[in-house]
């Protein structure tokens, strides 16, 4: 318990720096939203315009730390302003068209990835020498080295261009409203096979290579041979004493990969047009839309350090030691 | 802690999480017709397909008075509709909610008459005062006064039902364009609007032709017709919809599978690309009618004060080779007028004549040079008379591929006559601030994209538009001020009588031929694509009855209204 607290006060901490970033960052870039605006239509508004605009987003020359308690007070409110981009929604409104669509692609990518990359450590290590140890690991890697982007455009281009197998974009059939229905679920899955599974290619290799090389160690230790001199079966030996062991790193990299992997969604999404954050976020960017910015950056931030979080409490279920007094 | 409280928290987050992921598609959901049976049912062909905006998700807002762009395309010009449409291929301002427009003997007042029995999407009639309304809502949220029209408008009144009468400060006729092609505005339903600056207008009441929003999700949205629009039997497509695309690559993709019926996205080497794929039914149509891609030299700044510093700059670029090489041959040399196809009916032969600095020629450009005393030094690099190097940036746009590969060319040219220009690329953002400050030595940009050079000059040669290095300047980014060409500009806003305009616009492009503010590049080709596949009556080379490009608003009403099934 105690451990947990005191990883609550890192995770406060943490957040209160990434918030401080958060608001810091966009402000240091040169330029501003209003002559972005302009520069769109080159040469069709009138130079009024650009005050008319900076009027409209309410642009203030506040000193920064003035804004900066503004921006605090009006975060605790669940409060995250206009966004410019897509002027005048809100941006809590902007961000929720899209953030369950990214919590779908990087959640099921990373589970299966994770589920999948560790079971195949499992099996590869047990059977030390197989044709599986000797095959996966370098295919693995040698995939993983591409850029999550990349391996998309790869699968967009051949399975969905050429092919036809899937859909070349969006999240569900254009044709169909957003419902609970059986037709409704099955295009969802069916767009979501191949931005998934460029994230599950790319990942793939690391969890295995990190498992198979903890279980290795594992497989050295004296409880090992002494769980084989009672007589356990072989598959009791492997999961619970062998694998449950050597999860433990894995478990701790899984918070730590729900972020790549959600920046790396972001890449994908652009490629399949899905309609998450990832999009959002290049659009504030060129916008310079630092409401936008700032939301998107906040709700990435909160999921990575949620998941951390997650993997602490268990954490403390898995390890017996964090539990001591 | 114990375990079984462990497991609550834990099937607590997970069901958090599940109800967040399932929630939010739904709340995005709008009533929509009942869907077909299967996923992969093909487009009803009376729904035409365009894309317009590049965005991974629709926000719903049709606010036709906030910045151009903010509200989903075709809120100002298909949703709504302005009182006259200029057509830029025919020169002229085409009637559309007003019929006739008329200026005082003194130009200080504009009478607009209006079309009788023309209808809001809910049945209601259009009259003066939607139109009075609209303007004096200008007046009291300035951050909606985009063309600025209240700089020079005194006040705005509904004489009867159908006759506004616009009163000016000043005479200044070029501002009818700003007047007529405001979008305008219910006042029955706009009067109750707390704040129409911040109003995404959910469920528009319009008069144009596409008034229904029949589907809005976030990954698509349908428009379908008005059903009181005034012009009869129109528009002859039933529906318009608009699926999201994030950039130009997944627009360009689905062009080429078919799916699109118009697009006005820059495709490279389309005749391969594009043309190659469906020769009978896939069209482009680019007629160089936007505005000026123009090399802009600080003349606040020495040498590029001096005039002949300046043509000789520009005799040194190859722009043959600029536009086979940087721009897939979509346009051509510029002359030095600075003119596109845009502005040909103003276009000064004499003017034209007299600009032979739009010409590539090598030992001119070195004469010049050498008599505006930057000599060559032992490197064959010249250098100004206080012996600097002459060692110049050419900013562009990281990303801009066709403006960073002219401005390699044009890098390579100035090279060659004793420059020392290299290629800088910005992000836009600080790209634009550093051309708007002055704060720049060379730098690749555009002119600006309006019915008359009037506005063309003013932004690159008035007083008015000039602003100190350092401050942010909209226009006039060569910081060129000169009183002669004042003088010409107030003389071209104070008359209404169009011999005298192409008079004073022929002086104009004298004066800009003499002086090179600005080193003029190459047209804009103006982007537009569509296939026959489904719909017909595009505007194109045979028939260029409007701009085939969806980009330029209000210009977009044309296609919108003549377009029809196959």
């Amino acid at each position: 318990m105690r451990h947990l607290l005191r990883n609550l006060g890192l995770y406060a901490v943490a957040a209160w720096a990434s918030l401080t970033l958060n608001f810091l960052i966009p402000r240091l870039m040169p330029g501003d939203p209003a002559s972005i605006m302009f520069a769109r239509f080159a040469g069709q508004l009138q130079p009024e315009a650009i005050d008319a605009l900076r009027i409209a987003f309410g642009f203030t020359n506040e000193p920064l730390y003035l804004q900066y308690f503004t921006y605090v007070g009006h975060l605790f409110q669940g409060e995250l302003g206009l966004s410019v981009a897509y002027f005048p929604a809100k941006v809590t409104d902007v961000i929720a068209t899209g953030l369950g669509w990214t919590m779908l692609l990087a959640g099921a990518a990373v589970v299966i990835s994770f589920v999948l990359g560790t079971g195949l450590g499992v099996v590869a290590t047990w059977r030390r020498g197989g044709w599986l140890d000797s095959v996966m690991p370098p295919v693995l890697v040698f995939l993983g080295a591409f850029p999550y982007f990349w391996l998309a455009m790869v699968l967009l281009y051949v399975l969905g261009f050429v092919l036809g197998a899937f859909p070349l974009r969006h999240a569900y059939s254009d044709m169909l409203a957003p419902a609970f229905s059986g037709e409704f679920l099955l295009s969802v899955l069916h767009h979501l096979v191949l931005p998934a599974s460029a994230i599950v290619i790319a990942t793939l290799g690391g969890w295995m290579l990190s498992m198979r090389s903890t279980m290795v160690g594992i497989l050295a230790e004296d409880y090992i041979t002494m769980a084989n001199a009672k007589g356990l079966s072989q598959k009791r030996i492997m999961f619970h004493y062998a694998a449950r062991n050597a999860l433990l790193p894995n478990i701790t990299g899984f918070g730590m990969a729900l972020g790549f992997v959600l920046s790396g969604s972001l890449l994908t999404e652009i490629v399949f047009s899905y309609p998450g954050q990832g999009y959002l976020l290049i659009q504030a960017v060129r916008n310079q839309d630092y409401p936008l910015m700032q939301g998107i950056f906040l709700t990435i931030t909160l999921a990575v350090l949620a998941a951390n979080l997650l993997v602490d409490i268990l954490y403390v279920w898995l390890d017996p030691r964090t539990r001591a007094r | 802690m114990s375990r079984r409280l462990l497991m609550l928290c834990l099937s607590l987050m997970s069901l958090g999480g599940l109800a967040h992921c399932s929630k939010s598609p739904q709340e995005s959901a709008q009533p929509a017709p009942a869907a077909p049976t299967t996923a992969a049912a093909p487009v009803k062909a009376t729904a035409m397909t365009v894309i317009q905006e590049q965005q991974a998700s629709w926000i719903r807002n049709f606010n036709p008075l906030i910045a151009p762009g903010t509200a989903r395309w075709p809120t100002r010009a298909g949703v709504y509709e302005p009182l006259m449409v200029y057509n830029t291929l025919k020169g002229e301002f085409v009637p559309w909610l007003a019929t006739k427009s008329e200026w005082s003997p003194d130009n200080k007042k504009l009478t607009l008459t209006l079309r009788s029995g023309v209808k809001w999407s809910d049945g209601q009639p259009f009259t003066a005062k939607d139109v009075a309304f609209t303007f004096e809502l200008l007046k009291k949220h300035k951050a909606l006064d985009f063309p600025a029209v209240w700089s020079f408008l005194e006040g705005v009144q509904a004489k009867d039902d159908t006759t506004v009468e616009f009163s000016l400060t000043r005479p200044y006729v070029p501002g009818l364009v700003y007047i007529v092609h405001q979008p305008i505005v219910p006042e029955h339903k706009w009067k109750d609007v707390q704040d129409p600056v911040t109003y995404t207008n959910e469920t528009p009441v319009a008069t144009g032709p596409f008034t229904e929003v029949k589907v809005f999700q976030n990954q698509i949205f349908e428009l379908g017709r008005n059903p009181h629009y005034w012009q009869q039997g129109k528009p002859a497509v039933e529906s318009l919809r608009f699926p999201a695309y994030p950039g130009n690559d997944q627009a360009n993709l689905a062009l080429l599978t078919g799916e699109l019926d118009w697009a006005g996205s820059f495709v490279p080497d389309i005749e391969r690309v594009f043309v190659a794929k469906d020769k009978e039914n896939n069209h482009y149509w680019f007629p160089l009618v936007g505005n000026t891609t123009t090399l802009y030299v600080n003349t606040a700044k020495k040498p590029f004060d001096d005039v002949r510093v300046r043509k000789a700059i520009s005799m040194a670029i190859d722009r043959d080779q600029i536009v086979k090489v940087a721009m897939y041959g979509y346009t051509r040399p510029s002359d030095a007028t600075a003119l596109s196809d845009a502005h040909d009916r103003w276009r000064s032969p004499e003017a034209v004549a007299a600009g032979d600095w739009t010409k590539f020629d090598q030992a001119k450009a070195n004469a010049l040079l050498d008599e505006a005393g930057l000599k060559r030094g032992e490197n064959g690099m010249r250098t100004l008379p206080d012996k600097t190097p002459m060692k110049f940036d050419i900013n562009v746009v990281t990303g801009w591929s066709d403006w960073v590969r002219a401005v390699q060319l044009i890098a390579q040219n100035l090279k060659q006559v004793g420059i020392d220009a290299s290629l800088k690329t910005y992000d836009f953002s600080p790209y634009f601030e550093r051309i708007q400050k002055g704060e720049y030595d060379i730098s690749i940009g555009w002119t600006s994209d309006e019915p008359t050079p009037y506005h063309v000059y003013r932004d690159l040669m008035g007083t008015e538009t000039l602003r100190p290095i350092g401050v942010v300047s909209a226009r006039n980014w060569n910081r060129f001020g000169s009183k002669e060409a004042d003088g010409l500009l107030h003389a071209f806003e104070a008359t209404n009588d169009p011999a005298e305009q192409k008079k004073i616009a022929g002086q104009l492009q004298m004066f800009f031929v003499q002086n090179a503010p600005a080193i003029p590049l190459f047209p804009g080709p103006s982007w537009g694509e569509y296939s026959t596949r489904r719909f017909t009556n595009f505007p194109n080379k045979d028939n260029p009855y409007a701009k085939l490009t969806p980009n330029s608003p209000p210009e977009n009403l044309f296609v919108l209204v003549e377009v029809k099934p196959k």
